[in-house]
């Protein structure tokens, strides 16, 4: 079974405004309300795509109850930690007239110590049954920066593998425990070591020292639709045009499911970073957060533009 | 219909080892009255229901007692609930735990629930758990599925 943590999941509330500028008051064409953070997103296109996990982590009142609610309607199976407090909600401002998204995101509740080791010990049990543990997303307060370290330990002890797709601090403390994928989000990551993540060939730079700590595959967006491949079989660089692009929300879980269900069913690099990149896009093409169904994304395979780099 | 279909995959468990006034506050904050008792690779070893902590803090001649009025008063069923909320749940567990499988229809779980005046309970695969019955969830599932044909 895969598993999925999302230490800090939110409610996502995405509102449709055109011609949203800060300052005014509007009113929304369109409000869509899902569960949400990293986790939680690659367990629900998963089960899109056809592929069961379990999805664990942090909840917190009316929020975390609904939550809750959603993922047991869509039968995922959870281990949540109900804790004090209300799990966050993030709100997103598409603008489909100006093509601009504003993003708000709140810190979530305290975590406590007891409330971390009762989550370690739930984790170790289900690692019993994990071929795959997805870390994804911020640390709620009261979480030490370095727990994705610890996450990651434990599952190298048991020889299972870990995908990471996260920013700033908690990613670079888990950088250095070596998970076996790596997703570095640029929208919040401006430099790594002091290299700026502007240009392509610091993007190279970039995903190049990562993989020296250990890491097989590091992915790292580049522009708005695209993204760096650092495989075992070479730098690949994958994109696909704007055209019919309606929200970019989600896509990056997209593309982390799309490489986890290809990885499965045993395709080579070039088909997974192709399937994951169609993921990516068809969760782009629509508000909905995810992808319709395997089809769908299939379809789109022939947009991706992929280049290999070296 | 099998249960798997209507079940709630929702894994959370408590060891034995923990404490009742631990497993008071899980079941609070999860709003559940009863949760699974497993070992560290998921196995089912029982199940412990607000009921069990009930009992467990009420004295031992309760069972005798006819009608709850002659329950001792508030304060002495605080004292003895704080006495032993340090106890480990396996000393109140339900042991002889009965639980499910996937593949069991809806109605003999319904069934079974009700003859054993249990409100939820484990579904195992293998002995490890995988997911909760609730009683409400299928009176819900079964008062909205379509009648059979009357042959009368």
């Amino acid at each position: 079974m895969i598993v999925t943590v999302t230490l800090n999941p939110a409610v996502d509330e995405e509102y449709l405004v055109p011609e949203f500028r800060p300052g005014g008051w509007f009113r929304a064409s369109k409000v869509q309300r899902s569960p949400g953070g990293k986790g939680i997103n690659v367990s629900l296109v998963l089960k899109q795509l056809g592929l069961e996990t379990a999805a664990m982590g942090f909840l917190a009142g009316f929020s975390g109850e609904y939550i809750r609610d959603v993922l047991r309607k869509t039968q995922i199976t959870t281990n949540f930690l109900h804790v004090r407090g209300e799990t966050r909600t993030n709100v997103y401002i598409v603008d489909e007239v100006g093509k601009v998204e504003t993003g708000l995101a709140e810190p979530g509740p305290y975590i406590s110590e007891e409330e971390i080791a009762r989550f370690v010990s739930n984790y170790e049990r289900i690692l019993k049954r994990t071929s795959l543990v997805v870390l994804g997303g911020s640390l709620p307060p009261g979480i030490p920066q370095d727990f994705y370290c610890e996450l990651i330990r434990i599952a190298r002890q048991r020889d299972i593998p870990t995908f990471i797709d996260a920013a700033g601090a908690p990613l670079l403390a888990a950088l250095d425990e070596g998970p076996t994928y790596a997703k570095v989000d640029q929208r919040f990551m401006g430099s790594y070591e002091g290299v700026s993540l502007n240009s392509l060939d610091n993007l190279i730079e970039a995903v190049t020292r990562v993989h020296a700590l250990g890491v097989e595959w590091v992915i790292a967006s580049y522009r708005t639709y695209g993204n760096v491949f650092f495989t075992p079989e070479g730098i690949f660089l994958a994109e696909f045009d704007r055209k019919g692009i309606v929200s970019m929300f989600g896509s990056g879980e997209s593309l982390v499911a799309g490489l986890i269900l290809s990885d499965k069913e045993g395709m080579d690099t070039r088909g997974r970073i192709l399937f994951g990149m169609a993921a990516a896009l068809e969760n782009a093409l629509h508000v909905e957060k995810g992808v319709r169904d395997r089809a769908a994304v299939e379809k789109l395979i022939p947009r991706i533009r992929l280049e290999k780099l070296s | 219909m099998r249960i798997c279909e209507v079940m709630d995959r929702d894994l959370t468990a408590l060891s034995p080892d923990t404490t009742l006034s631990e497993a008071i506050e899980v079941l609070t904050r999860h709003r559940v009255s009863g949760i699974p008792v497993v070992d560290s690779t998921g196995r089912v070893l029982g199940f412990v229901s607000e009921k069990d902590i009930v009992k467990a803090a009420l004295p031992g001649y309760f069972d005798y007692l006819q009608d709850p009025s002659f329950i001792p008063d508030y304060g002495q069923f605080q004292k003895r609930l704080k006495k032993i909320g340090h106890d480990p749940i396996s000393k109140v567990m339900a042991k002889d735990v009965v639980s499910f499988s996937e593949e069991d229809s809806d109605f003999y779980v319904a069934i079974t629930l009700i003859r054993n005046h249990l409100k939820r309970a484990p579904v195992v695969r293998d002995g490890i758990l995988v997911g909760v019955v609730n009683r409400a969830d299928l009176l819900e599932r079964i008062m909205m599925e379509e009648e059979p044909p009357s042959f009368a």
